[in-house]
């Protein structure tokens, strides 16, 4: 940043610890009065922490904030609000019935009348912030009944109804249609020329590069460069993100290569995983392959489809088009994938995985309850099986618990995850669905479930890995697919796995020495 | 301390077995009442077990009182047109069933709140029942064998004390040792975990309204037989009290859940309490205000308890 620009708020060496993670480590970031500023970085870089403490959700463990020159804290989001600082969050904060007047008065002192608020003075001020960046914008609609873009400008709108020095943006255009998208644009040009200077966070290079004057890139919750955009290029800018290529290092697993994909035991030439369906935003077709013996990661950044592409795999989410395993097709729900020999891991484990009411060993045995029959036709489970499968899989994956009676929300998160994998041990699995193994999960219990992971894999299963750690990536795939807004961007085999090639294709740049592998 | 924490609702019910015990040593504290409580929280306990069955799934039946009602004014209408016992016993049972699966597909298919869906279902089936019986009492034509149902003991023990048994018996293996019944408590505790390892979550939560449903009928069958009679809104006191037993239920374990013999102690509680102060001459009013505040100190302790643990 050229010294004559004077940062109306700068923030220098912020540290942010969640536990064992250091989320931040030292960030810093300089904001010009009224400039368009792009925030830069992968999943996990540290953003979200960054605009966290921005906005006082997050106290820094460390670090100082400037504003105007002198010191500030932001103790809390009504301290951030009245310093001029606005956030329009990834999510939509907006009341869904409540229209753009109601929405915008949210949190304010209503204008009022008597002891009633003024219904006609509050629509007064709306009307002519609106007319302002968005004149277009139906005021008296539900919110629920508004276009993503115009929903999108309702939250302006809310932020605009005081003066406003910073309007933080994360993400806005993700869920925008092109047009909606440039309208945007616009509005931010706007802003910047009022004097509001804008944070956007985006994904998509090519509008940051064509937005921002200013970036700043963060990486492992460092700041590792800012400048002007027009200094650089998106080669330049990736670079910064994926900090140069590394070439993949092995995982502390003591460098073993992998093995080359298990020959199908029935010999037959179908790959263990075929998949041929309807994805996308535009519902254009994704076709997959995964072969008995591999892990596949799967790699791409927020909304590129990851999950969603699990899920249809495994039947949770209604699919169009052929998905087969070893050459015939699945049909019916997850019941029947659970029958064929598919096993999924959610991303979310609380969310969709535990249930607090069964104990440990009850959840564990949760998807294939009639394997432990008292007798095989009545459908009562015998208790004495449920313990022995559950003491076999804590013992083989160190599944740490007090008592095996208890809830599993008595565990620690690693020792989850580690219960959500174990369900599907008792069986000889086929395909295995995996998101995100191990968020949340200390090192020692990560390197066990990877460990599992290669086990299942050379025990001849296809492994599917949905991760945004870039580094879990490179440690386990044997091969790794890269996603970009619903379609596969690169498939790179084992040897052309490099950090570089996947954070370029998840950024939706073609992989131009590495020929995609015919499917 | 921790005895009264863990098991803090089986102690209240000793400890108002013991107060009503040395208050009135002789009327209530004898043999024959205390058999007698058994009876008379017998109805209540199966209208109740049907209830625990949905409020594992996490959901609620508000339609159990009204299908007691339909099931005593159903079963009278019929006999009075001159239907045996062998089919209007079934009969009522399985026009139950419908209403339960009604409920259920209401709930599991087209994601309406239980509270809602149950509480006009109830609606429709009183207005049903009004309807058949032209809002009177319906008390022609029941035959002796079906009053027997209801009425008597064997061996000592009354008639609707053993329906109680079978009936608390099988679902407490239901719940507690089939596939069936941990499927039910893993829905209630984390649906979308459920239906992501393959779980019939709809047809399972259908299945248990529907023997919400069934229970409730029972319950109204075995009431019209000891009564001899059946009221519109013979029913009417069984909604409030069934979830009352089976709130007080879920404070009786550590783990918070509904449960069958937490219900069962729940239910005993209620009728120990209400029989207990009748023997007292607490007149009926007060019995309903203490049995409100045996109910929330019940719920408060089990809450403190918690935050200690």
């Amino acid at each position: 940043m050229n010294p004559e620009d004077a940062p109306f708020l700068a923030l220098t060496g912020v540290t942010k610890r969640f536990g064992a993670t250091l989320a931040l480590d030292g960030a810093a970031l300089r904001i010009a009065a009224g400039s368009v500023h792009a925030l830069l970085g992968e999943n996990g870089a540290g953003k979200s922490t960054l605009i966290k403490i921005l906005s006082g959700v997050h106290a820094p463990e460390a670090g100082m904030i400037r504003l105007d020159g002198r010191e500030a804290a932001i103790a809390s989001p009504r301290a951030a609000e009245a310093m001029g600082l606005r956030f329009i969050h990834q999510e939509l904060n907006l009341v869904p019935h409540f229209d753009a007047v109601a929405n915008g008065w949210i949190g304010r002192r209503h204008p009022r009348r008597g002891p009633f608020i003024d219904q006609r003075a509050m629509r007064a001020r709306v009307a002519e912030v609106a007319a302002r960046i968005a004149p277009d914008l139906p005021l008296d609609r539900p919110a629920k009944r508004l276009t993503p873009g115009q929903r999108q400008m309702a939250e302006i709108v809310r932020a605009l109804m005081e003066p406003a020095r910073l309007v933080v943006m994360d993400e806005p255009t993700s869920s925008l249609s092109e047009g909606e998208a440039e309208r945007l644009h616009a509005v931010v040009r706007q802003l910047a020329a009022e004097g509001t200077a804008v944070l956007f966070i985006s994904h998509r290079l090519d509008e940051v590069t064509a937005l921002c004057a200013d970036y700043t890139v963060l990486r492992n919750g460092r700041t590792v460069g800012s400048g002007r955009i027009a200094d650089t290029n998106r080669d330049g800018l990736v670079a910064l993100m994926s900090g140069g290529s590394d070439r993949r290092q092995d995982s502390a697993s003591g460098g073993a290569k992998y093995a080359a994909p298990v020959a199908v035991a029935d010999g037959s030439a179908a790959p263990r995983l075929s998949a041929e369906i309807a994805f996308g935003p535009a519902g254009e077709g994704i076709a997959f392959e995964a072969a008995a013996g591999e892990i596949v990661g799967l790699y791409g950044l927020v909304g590129s489809g990851r999950s969603s592409l699990l899920k249809l795999i495994w039947g949770a989410k209604p699919a169009r088009g052929r998905i087969s395993v070893d050459g015939a097709p699945l049909k019916g729900g997850i019941a029947s994938r659970v029958a064929r020999g598919l096993a999924y891991v959610p991303e979310d484990r609380r969310r969709e995985a535990l249930a607090a009411p069964l104990s440990i060993e009850a959840s564990l045995a949760l998807p294939h309850l009639s394997d432990f029959r008292a007798a095989r036709s009545l459908p009562v489970s015998s208790r004495p099986a449920i313990r022995r499968f559950a003491q076999d899989v804590a013992r083989r994956l160190r599944l740490a618990a007090a008592s095996l009676q208890a809830s599993p929300m008595t565990l620690s998160g690693g020792n989850q995850q580690k219960l959500v994998f174990g369900r599907w041990l008792g069986r000889r699995t086929r395909v295995m669905l995996v998101d995100e193994p191990t968020r949340g999960v200390d090192v020692g219990a990560k390197a066990e479930i990877h460990a599992e992971l290669r086990r299942i894999a050379a025990d001849g299963a296809a492994v599917i890995v949905a991760t945004s750690d870039i580094e879990e990536l490179i440690a386990l795939s044997t091969r790794v697919v890269v996603l970009c807004a619903g379609r596969i961007t690169a498939d790179l085999a084992a040897d052309a796995i490099d950090r570089g090639r996947i954070v370029a294709a998840a950024f939706g740049h073609a992989v131009t020495d590495v020929p995609p592998k015919a499917a | 301390m921790i005895l009264l924490r863990r098991y803090g609702t089986l102690v209240a019910l000793v400890v108002i077995v013991a107060i009503f015990a040395i208050a009135s040593p002789g009327a209530f504290g004898s043999v024959a009442n205390l058999v007698n409580i058994t009876q008379q929280m017998s109805l209540l306990a199966i209208v109740a077990i049907g209830a625990t069955l949905v409020m594992v799934l996490g959901e609620f039946d508000l339609s159990v009182s009204a299908v007691v009602s339909w099931a005593g004014i159903a079963s009278v209408a019929l006999f009075g047109a001159g239907w045996p016992l062998a089919l209007v016993f079934p009969l009522v049972l399985l026009s139950a069933l419908v209403m339960g699966v009604v409920s259920g597909v209401l709930v599991a298919r087209f994601a309406l709140p239980s509270f809602i869906a149950t509480l006009a279902l109830g609606t429709v089936i009183g207005g049903l029942t009004f309807w058949v019986s032209n809002g009177a009492t319906l008390f022609s034509g029941i035959p002796p064998v079906f009053r027997a149902l209801g009425r008597g003991a064997i061996l000592g023990v009354p008639v609707p004390t053993l329906w109680l048994a079978g009936v608390a018996l099988v679902f407490w293996l239901v719940l507690d040792q089939t596939e069936f019944g941990r499927r039910l408590y893993a829905i209630g505790g984390n649906r979308e975990a459920a239906r992501l390892v393959g779980l019939p979550v709809r047809r399972d939560m259908v299945v248990a309204f529907a023997l919400c449903a069934l229970l409730a009928a029972l319950a109204g069958l075995l009431l019209t037989a000891r009564l001899g009679s059946a009221h519109p809104t013979g029913g009417g006191g069984y909604l409030l009290q069934a979830y009352a037993a089976v709130f007080l239920g879920m404070t009786a374990f550590r783990e918070g859940e509904p449960s069958i013999p937490g219900t069962l102690l729940g239910a005993a509680i209620i009728a120990v309490i209400s029989n207990g102060l009748t023997i007292l001459g607490v007149p009926s009013f007060l019995q309903d205000v203490m049995t409100g505040a045996i109910i929330i100190a019940a719920v408060l302790i089990r809450h403190f308890g918690r935050e200690g643990d």
